[in-house]
């Protein structure tokens, strides 16, 4: 088995580079599916916080697994998403238990084999899952499942930058950085929800647009809402730091 | 009261925590606790391996920042890392006397007023799945016998969390130890908005989220979920003992 560290650090190989956001995002799609070997992958966002709708996908197999799933409300990314774990169909055409009636026969004619949701969480805040696909039948080895659920916490990361309006190498560097591994950020975000009203979701996307929009590192500006020097229900004006 | 009572009840503590589904942050945080009380030392942190990227801190004898800042370091340098990668105890490390070993992590720790560290495997079988920290204000080395303490433990943790699967099964170690990691989160979280609800610091923060969750048999990560969904509101959280209402 590789070493853990080396799987976060392999996607932020292949995400390297001098691409705009928006190839980015196409990027991380193609990263994910790659580094988990499957033939397909997509980002679905379905969180109450956020819009719902499809972030990017590979081809058009992943475009239609996810339609599917966002018109019947049915498939292995609404259970990920719903239930907060990942799920496992290794054969579509065989399924151990009887679901997604629905959704299964023409994600079948689509080529899809095997499917797979991960989701993507931040704590409390779900933002979607990631959808995996393969046009093979077949389990996910040991290694492939611990690069997904890698993966799933690399793609909830870029959009929470994404929302936030990172600037173009904002994403690289903000999954570089690893910020999001510091318990500051997370009591920031929790305070900044209570001291907005807004969900912490959507704290956490405000704590990094004002990190983005001052050229400030996260995580110094978590610690300083911690440490009540900066509140943000008292900016307003040119001050307001949402940008 | 004698050690020996006090460690056999804190053994019974922590298998009493070891139900179906438990919190994996209650009960590191209790051994956290108990560590610090029945060695003698002054902070105690684990950290667990995490399918993302090396350690993460997962649970401390303090929440203050400058502590918690002090486990967080070491997914770069530091005691827990060696000792993570090796297996191996690393003991008795006296922060004056390190020679640039872990340049950022000994000048960090000498901050906050530490003289020597020490670090545990949290092991079972072949699988490390994190390691133990303890901390002490003096340089001193820590006796064989509370070594010996320790890594039992340690060790009773490390079963609990890896008592639900077969041992190789390393889909289920790499869940478990995803969503454990997820749930810190989530309390952290939910300290944020306590604290800024309440006027408290992080630390009274998580008190109040610990004792409402013992008193109402929650476990800590539900509540904390409940807390930020705005299902239970902080100032209906229930007092620590002790604390002038």
């Amino acid at each position: 088995m590789k070493e853990p560290r080396d799987r976060r650090l392999r996607i932020l190989e292949l995400l390297a580079g001098d691409a705009t956001l928006n190839t980015e995002t196409k990027k991380l799609c193609q990263v994910c599916a790659d580094v988990t070997g499957m033939t397909g992958a997509g980002i679905m966002l379905m969180s109450g916080d956020t819009p719902r709708g499809s972030v990017c996908t590979t081809n058009d197999v992943s475009s239609l697994i996810e339609e599917l799933q966002y018109e019947l409300g049915e498939g292995p990314c609404v259970d990920a998403h719903e239930q907060g774990t990942p799920v496992l169909e290794p054969d579509l055409a065989e399924p151990l238990v009887p679901r997604w009636l629905a959704f299964r026969a023409p994600a079948l004619a689509a080529g899809a084999r095997a499917v797979f949701g991960f989701p993507m969480l931040v704590g409390a805040v779900r933002l979607g899952a990631l959808n995996l696909y393969c046009d093979r039948p077949g389990p996910l080895t040991d290694d492939q499942y611990a690069d997904a659920l890698v993966a799933a916490g690399v793609a909830a990361r870029a959009i929470l930058a994404l929302q936030a309006h990172a600037p173009a190498d904002g994403l690289a560097a903000e999954l570089e950085a690893g910020a999001d591994f510091r318990y500051v950020v997370h009591q920031a975000s929790g305070m900044v929800a209570a001291q907005l009203g807004v969900t912490v979701g959507q704290a956490l996307v405000r704590l990094r647009a004002y990190a983005f929009g001052n050229g400030r590192s996260l995580a110094s500006v978590a610690r300083e809402v911690v440490g009540r020097v900066l509140r943000f229900d008292e900016q307003s004006g040119e001050k307001d730091p949402s940008p | 009261m004698l050690r020996e009572a006090n460690l056999a009840r804190t053994f019974v503590e922590l298998a009493d925590t070891l139900v179906a589904d438990f919190d994996v942050v209650e009960l590191l945080t209790l051994l956290t606790d108990r560590c610090v009380e029945l060695l003698e030392l002054d902070a105690a942190g684990i950290m667990l391996v995490s399918p993302e990227g090396g350690l993460r801190a997962m649970a401390s004898s303090s929440e203050a920042m400058r502590i918690l800042e002090l486990f967080e370091l070491q997914s770069e340098e530091g005691p827990c890392l060696d000792c993570f990668r090796t297996g191996q105890p690393v003991m008795n490390q006296h922060l004056d006397e390190l020679n640039g070993r872990w340049p950022r992590f000994t000048a960090e720790a000498l901050r906050a007023g530490f003289r020597s560290v020490h670090a545990l495997p949290m092991r079972l079988r072949g699988t490390v799945i994190g390691a133990l920290n303890l901390f002490s204000v003096e340089a001193r080395a820590m006796r064989q016998v509370d070594v010996d303490v320790a890594q039992a433990l340690a060790d009773v943790a490390t079963i609990g969390i890896l008592q639900h699967r077969a041992a190789a099964e390393s889909q289920v170690l790499n869940d478990q130890l995803n969503r454990a990691l997820n749930s810190r989160v989530m309390i952290e979280q939910a300290k944020g908005m306590v604290a800024e609800r309440e006027a408290l610091d992080m630390q009274q923060a998580f008190s109040r989220l610990r004792t409402h969750a013992r008193n109402h048999n929650l476990r800590l990560v539900d509540l904390a979920q409940d807390v930020i969904a705005g299902v239970v509101s902080a100032s209906a959280l229930d007092l620590p003992r002790g604390t002038p209402s």
